[in-house]
């Protein structure tokens, strides 16, 4: 069976400091993978990698056995020599943001029905059907016409992965989904994120919310440093870590 | 006369209001009245003129590649500090000497050229403008000048939509120029039109000058009209009244501000549709 993602020895740093030091990961199909460390590990980093927001150094993307091709330029930079190979790598792994991002010129069923339409060439019946079914599974479709200003942070957050989720992605990477909500919003996101696991969705989760990688993930990768420090099943990880540094970090952490 | 009073109204007036009435609808106060188009035409389509450069200016300063960034740089700074006025006189006249340089190598001979001692070079090279064409020279170059101006003002406000948004819009595998047209153009009009409308208020002001290309606008007709005028049959008709004539265009320049001031917060309402929190 091929990975839906394959993620081999990314390196990436900014000018001289070098922020991942080779990382690599393989994801197959409803795989829940949470991505854990202290600020500065180089979590997010190496997630916006996976989808070439941030292009890595080094190291190679492959999406369900289709390799990004990537080469260096004259002046030392890395490219991507094919952009609609990128594009069509990211309109196949969905994206949910720390902070939201929804477009704010559009309302709730438009941002959801907007790339479905311009990315995928969906007909707008159809990107409507879809977008409301979504917007029906994350519980906000009564919103559908109105702008994302108007509703709170979690309702905002649970509208990106309705949006994330109308491209029919074959991954979602979600970058600390939780950590610009209020406490009392978070539950309502989680239980979004736990209704997608279930369901068998594909999920690399940048968190620090570790009851959620506990109970919900199928892998847990602990990153210092910009290198692996340990990783494996939950049951393992945090029952029995091995490494002085993340028993440190989960003893400092509560959950 | 020319416009004829309704019947029941003449014996309700004076026969002073009248002879004004009448003076007012003469031929030449018609031709004023009508040449209130050119300074409309020159004022839209110079602004919309003004937002396609603008645009285009900004899109360039803000190009990934070097030469294209200079370009753009180049055009805003030089552009921007080069008077109205000057680049009126300019600008047309140097794109007719341009155009008839071209021409002069399609339709003279070679002989002619040689032989030439003036402009143009043969008498088939000779482009006399009319009225209109100097009109569209007049609109590109208020577009070309208050270009520079949106330029500026649309590269700003592109730089303050949030660059989560344009990020969220690539990672969904939008194409850069979608992103460019759909997401950035999209969302900058909300900050870029506080500063276009100063930009087009700076621009219906100066559709004045439009005297300068042999236009005869409002402004013109206005001096003409207010001259002091005598006429052989009745004597002098009116002194010096060239102050009560631009009096008259102080109002109208005031009014079209108004029009502009309302027209422009509608638009903003409109840009700024989701942009405003609620709390």
């Amino acid at each position: 069976m091929t990975a839906v993602l394959d993620i081999e020895n990314i390196h990436k740093s900014y000018n001289q400091l070098e922020v991942l030091h080779g990382i690599s990961l393989s994801a197959n199909a409803g795989d829940v993978i949470s991505l854990i460390g202290s600020s500065g590990s180089g979590k997010s980093t190496f997630l916006r990698c996976i989808n070439l927001l941030e292009m890595p150094n080094q190291g190679s993307i492959t999406v369900a056995g289709d390799q990004i091709k990537l080469e260096t330029n004259r002046k030392g930079e890395r490219v991507a020599t094919d952009a609609k190979q990128v594009q069509r790598l990211r309109s196949k792994v969905g994206m949910v943001f720390q902070q939201f991002n929804l477009w704010s010129h559009l309302t709730i069923l438009e941002n959801v029905t907007e790339a479905p339409i311009r990315v995928q060439g969906l007909s707008k019946a159809e990107a409507k059907d879809i977008a409301l079914n979504y917007l029906q599974k994350v519980g906000i479709a009564d919103k559908a016409d109105v702008y994302p200003t108007m509703l709170s942070g979690g309702q905002q957050q649970r509208v990106a992965i309705a949006r994330a989720l109308a491209m029919q992605p074959m991954a979602i990477l979600f970058d600390e989904p939780t950590s610009a909500l209020d406490p009392e919003l978070v539950g309502e996101v989680l239980g979004v994120m736990r209704k997608l696991a279930e369901d068998g969705m594909t999920m690399i989760v940048v968190t620090h919310e570790m009851a959620f990688a506990r109970d919900v993930c199928s892998k847990v990768i602990f990153l210092h440093k910009g290198k692996i420090e340990e990783a494996g099943h939950p049951s393992e990880v945090f029952t029995r870590p091995q490494s002085p540094r993340l028993q440190q970090f989960l003893a400092n952490t509560n959950y | 006369m020319i416009v004829m009073l309704p019947e029941w109204l003449t014996p309700l007036l004076s026969e002073q209001t009248v002879k004004l009435l009448e003076y007012l609808t003469n031929g030449k106060h018609l031709a004023w009245y009508a040449s209130f188009r050119y300074t409309v035409i020159a004022a839209v389509a110079g602004g919309l003129l003004a937002v396609v450069f603008g645009l285009l200016g900004a899109s360039l300063k803000q190009s990934k590649w070097a030469p294209l960034r200079w370009i753009g740089n180049i055009y805003t700074t030089m552009v921007r500090g080069i008077p109205d006025v000057l680049f009126l006189l300019f600008f047309p006249l140097a794109f007719e000497q341009f155009v008839e340089w071209m021409w002069a190598y399609q339709s003279c001979t070679p002989e002619e050229r040689a032989m030439a001692t003036g402009w143009p070079l043969c008498d088939n090279a000779q482009w006399l403008l009319s009225s209109t064409e100097y009109l569209i020279l007049a609109c590109f170059s208020f577009g070309i000048v208050y270009g520079a101006f949106a330029a500026n003002v649309i590269y700003g406000a592109m730089r303050a939509v949030p660059k989560g948004q344009l990020e969220a819009a690539h990672a969904f595998g939008f194409s850069s120029s979608q992103v460019f047209w759909h997401f950035q153009v999209r969302q900058m009009w909300v900050y870029a039109l506080p500063g276009l409308s100063n930009v087009w208020l700076s621009l219906i002001k100066a559709t004045s000058l439009l005297s300068l290309l042999q236009i005869v606008d409002i402004v013109q007709w206005a001096g003409r009209l207010g001259a002091p005028n005598y006429l052989p049959m009745a004597g002098l008709v009116h002194p010096d009244w060239r102050w009560k004539y631009y009096f008259v265009l102080f109002l109208l320049y005031i009014l079209m501000t108004y029009l502009s001031e309302r027209f422009f917060a509608y638009l903003q309402k409109r840009a700024s549709r989701g942009m405003v929190r609620a709390s």
